[in-house]
């Protein structure tokens, strides 16, 4: 193959393609599309940001201010947390819109992360959410089919084609020129949003987190480079087989129909019929019943809660709980929030490890559909999978545990034994204690994690490019002029 | 002639490759219906189940007060789900189709969400609202995009011409066959998600019906309009092609952008923590002003008291419960209106975008709308109302918990009883009737040359 060839073929497509109105139309209509959903995206999420702060100032403020009383009270008062976004959320809206941005934190319960998008949508999200991410691996592809499905199929049969490869230009430069000119149009829209985007981010964080939003920066673009690639080389291939340019274009539209519509919505229900995952209702009704079977602290003839009570009073060598050195109903309520936390925590895995299942089902698909490897990877690394809500969902539920056990332990320290109601005026300890029990602090998955997750759908990228490429240079030959 | 054009059209293998398609993701979509319905009603019924259950276990420790009973106790109300909801499933699959709820604070029970792995969220479900919004329209794009141009191209044009006859009679027969064996595919598709899914053929059904071919009957003429300007077949399909994106992709999701910019709902943050506010505190604080706002709210319980010298009574401690409520109301009404606000700036659009409109049109009819969501919390909270208000007195006269008859508290069911709304079909018929006119003497025009 020679280069010269190579970028004359590739500046005579992007010359064709350009020179035609429409299509500057096109590049234009895209771009304004892509800034359209950056700024307006990067506004959400400042404002999600500032209702974040707001709301968890207010929330730490009411926490603080609690006068003096029974620690158990506050352990039911409890803390609101909010989800705050990834910094790169903006780019790619991923799965932001389906995940609760608001949990109510509280001894013995565990309650959902409420208030998604989603759940405030009146059906319209159903169309899809608009994002640069989104627009730069639908779009995009979809533009590029546009004006690469006559690239070969038209010079065939207006007979160009013929006196090309008769002039000595081999098949494999004809096609990689011709692929790499309708890449480049690509990067006419590409590199003005990735400038964009960079300069946003430098509004979003601190200087000693940038690092990592540098790194995700730069592997979402490389990843995007490689996808334009793949989706120039398809088309241009696809040009080649096809007897016609209509033919061609019916395959491409078929191809890019199936790639995200179709195939994606269709791994969806096989993942739901081949795993299928506990309604809410099922998924609470078990943990209780496991709980229900573990025994009831409230009641005073539990087999496992007098059992627990007749060891702690033999270790004291005491006959009454009255006569413990410590508050006995904290204990008890540590012991049934260890007990019950457990519990809840094995559940939880088991249901994410069934979710876990459903969208391996669908990385696996990526091997076949580079529409979700380039989608998967660029939700891991904007912040916006399924990880990285894991990852607030634990800390969120970790930091109600040590609430409601720190609540337990000063209960068990300062409360007499012989109050019998937390009602009671008598039974408080000082609001210091209030202030000592430090805020909820959100931290996020980190780059190399993020990027580990997305393994498959980098192999992905790089078969399809790497198979497309060797097509194009071994299978080319054959191919038929006329 | 007619006959000729008939069978030119079946000999197509490409196209009828095409029909073909479009009905098998119409019975896969109809399939997928059928799990989501079947899903719902098992969630309503171990609902059911669990409610049974847990007043049982509750009964266990029946020598308690009832107010510390009622504490634990929960009561259910579903939200019916029509049948034909699996053909538009809206929201309802990430919704409660049931919940339970207790006589305590009801602003901390009432939004959970169903548990959905979001990634599938995000994928979507594919039902035949889908189907036929999505895939249809490209399929009489592909069988309709060189309605002339095809003639001209491939030189028939000239013969044509050059008979004694109505050229464009021939067109409009030509799409008319087209628009029939679209038509039959969709009828079909109807039938059978009719009979699999036993959808009561009553006027929801009907209109969803209509709705669906005044949506084909737009393309078609979208079509007729394109077409009559006589442009090559390229040009056609990049220009129908643009407009299914528009329509389908980009602007729905726009609209989605700016309406959740425009009307932002910061109060989902403030309802949780005003809730909690609202009852919490009333534990620090005098117990006169909580029982003083109850008696104002429900002067029924005039008579009833917190004892002045203990620290807790049953009454006082639900009268604090309730103020949780009452004292968040104003951000859950400003929520509601938001939340409408929204609904209604886009079907304001959607009478200009025929993909929103039908969308929002198909799950109004099939019930799995907005308004169906706030109409159920609205029950629920009515729901939550009366069984407090039957209670209430028990709980503060201490009625022993075996006089009351717990085994006859079962699940109830909202069933949303809106008017079938026949305008929904207007804008669509008035713009493929506006396309017609408007193309009309574009084709006489047009033609000859």
């Amino acid at each position: 193959m020679r280069f010269e060839k190579i970028s004359l073929l590739a500046n005579h497509t992007i010359s064709s393609i350009l020179k035609e109105p429409i299509n500057k139309w096109l590049v234009g209509l895209l771009f304004i599309l892509i800034a359209f959903s950056l700024t307006s995206a990067f506004t959400s999420y400042l404002d999600h940001k500032h209702i974040v702060d707001h709301y968890s100032e207010d929330v730490r403020d009411l926490w603080e201010n609690n006068p003096d009383k029974h620690p158990h009270r506050m352990a039911h008062y409890g803390y609101v947390v909010f989800r705050s976004h990834y910094p790169m959320s903006f780019f790619d809206l991923g799965l932001n819109s389906f995940l609760g941005n608001s949990a109510f934190l509280e001894a013995h319960r565990q309650n959902s992360i409420n208030f998604s998008r989603v759940s405030l949508s009146n059906g319209l999200l159903r169309f899809g959410e608009l994002s640069a991410g989104l627009i730069l691996q639908l779009l995009l592809p979809l533009v590029i089919f546009f004006w690469g499905f006559g690239l070969v199929a038209g010079e065939r049969e207006s007979g160009i084609l013929k006196l090309i490869i008769g002039q000595g230009v081999l098949w494999s430069e004809n096609l990689i020129g011709r692929a790499f000119g309708l890449f480049l149009i690509g990067l006419l829209i590409f590199i003005p949003t990735a400038l964009i985007l960079f300069v946003l981010l430098l509004f979003t964080s601190t200087s000693d987190f940038f690092p990592e939003i540098l790194s995700s920066f730069g592997i979402t673009i490389l990843s995007y480079l490689l996808y334009l690639l793949v989706m120039s080389l398809l088309a241009v291939w696809i040009s080649a087989v096809s007897k016609t340019k209509k033919a061609a274009l019916v395959k491409l539209i078929g191809c890019w129909l199936f790639f995200t519509l179709i195939f994606p919505k269709i791994s969806q229900v096989a993942g739901q019929v081949f795993h299928p995952t506990p309604s809410k209702i099922a998924f609470d009704a078990a943990i209780e019943q496991d709980i229900v079977k573990q025994g009831d602290s409230h009641n005073p003839d539990d087999p496992l809660f007098s059992k627990l009570r007749d060891s702690v009073l033999a270790v004291h060598n005491v006959s009454s709980t009255n006569e413990l050195p410590f508050n006995y109903s904290g204990f008890i309520m540590s012991q049934g929030e260890q007990l019950s936390t457990m519990t809840y925590r094995e559940h939880q895995e088991e249901l994410m490890t069934l979710y876990d299942k459903q969208n391996r089902l669908i990385s696996w698909t990526a091997l076949l559909n580079p529409y979700i490897a380039i989608k998967n990877i660029s939700m891991s690394l904007s912040g916006t999978d399924f990880s990285s809500y894991r990852h607030f969902d634990q800390q969120a539920e970790e930091y109600r545990y040590q609430l409601a056990q720190t609540m337990n332990n000063l209960q068990m320290k300062y409360i007499s034994n012989v109050i019998t109601t937390s009602a009671d005026k008598d039974a408080v300890i000082s609001r210091r204690h209030w202030t000592n029990y430090p805020d909820f602090e959100q931290s996020f998955l980190s780059f190399s994690h993020r990027a580990s997750n997305v393994n498959l759908s980098f192999m992905s990228l790089a078969l399809w490019l790497s198979a497309l490429i060797a097509l194009i240079v071994y299978r080319s030959k054959s191919l038929s002029t006329i | 002639m007619i006959q000729l054009l008939v069978k030119q059209y079946v000999r197509s293998r490409g196209l009828m490759i095409g029909l073909m398609l479009l009905f098998i993701s119409g019975l896969v979509s109809i399939y997928i219906g059928k799990l989501f319905l079947e899903r719902q009603a098992n969630t309503i019924d171990t609902t059911s189940i669990v409610q049974k259950e847990q007043i049982v276990r509750h009964l266990e420790h029946a020598d308690s007060h009832i107010g510390l009973l009622l504490y634990y106790i929960r009561f259910g109300l579903a939200n019916e789900t029509p049948a034909l909801s699996g053909l538009a499933i809206g929201h309802r699959d990430i919704r409660l189709p049931a919940q339970l709820v207790n006589i305590r604070n009801l602003e901390e029970q009432k939004n959970a969400q169903e548990l959905v792995n979001p990634l599938y969220q995000l994928l979507g479900n594919m039902d035949l609202s889908f189907v036929i919004i999505y895939l249809f329209p490209l399929i009489i794009i592909g069988i309709g995009f060189n309605l002339v141009s095809e003639e001209r191209e491939s030189g028939v044009w000239s013969l044509i011409k050059s008979q004694p006859i109505d050229c464009k009679e021939i067109f409009k027969k030509k799409l008319l066959i087209r628009f029939v064996s679209v038509l039959l595919v969709l009828l079909l598709l109807l039938v059978v998600g009719m009979i699999y899914l036993h959808i009561p053929v009553d006027q929801s059904f009907l209109l969803f019906m209509s709705l669906s071919f005044i949506y084909i009957i737009f393309w078609f003429s979208y079509i007729w309009f394109v077409t009559s300007f006589q442009l090559s077949s390229n040009q056609n399909a990049l220009i129908l092609l643009s407009t299914w994106i528009i329509l389908t992709i980009i602007a729905p999701a726009s609209l989605n952008n700016v309406i959740t910019n425009l009307y932002p709902v910061p109060e989902a943050y403030s309802t949780t923590i005003e809730s909690r506010e609202g009852y919490h505190s009333k534990w620090d604080l005098p117990k006169e002003p909580t029982i003083t706002k109850f008696k104002e709210t429900y002067p029924e319980f005039e008579q009833y008291n917190h004892p002045d010298d203990q620290d807790f009574s049953w009454f006082w401690y639900y009268a604090m419960q309730h103020m949780g409520d009452d004292e968040s109301r104003s951000y859950v009404r400003a929520m509601k209106e938001k939340l409408q606000m929204r609904d209604r700036v886009s079907r304001v659009v959607g009478y200009i975008m025929p993909s929103i409109h039908t969308q929002l049109s198909m799950n109004t009819t099939s019930r799995s709308d907005m308004t169906n969501y706030l109409n159920y919390i609205e029950a629920l909270e009515a729901f939550h109302e009366k069984t407090r208000l039957y209670f209430y007195p028990k709980i503060f006269q201490n009625t022993p918990v075996d006089q009351e008859d717990w085994q006859a508290f079962s699940l109830e069911f909202f069933r949303d009883q809106r008017q079938v709304n026949w305008m929904l079909l207007l804008p669509l018929f008035g713009m493929s009737l506006s396309l017609i006119i408007i193309a009309n003497p574009r084709w006489n025009k047009n033609l000859m040359r």
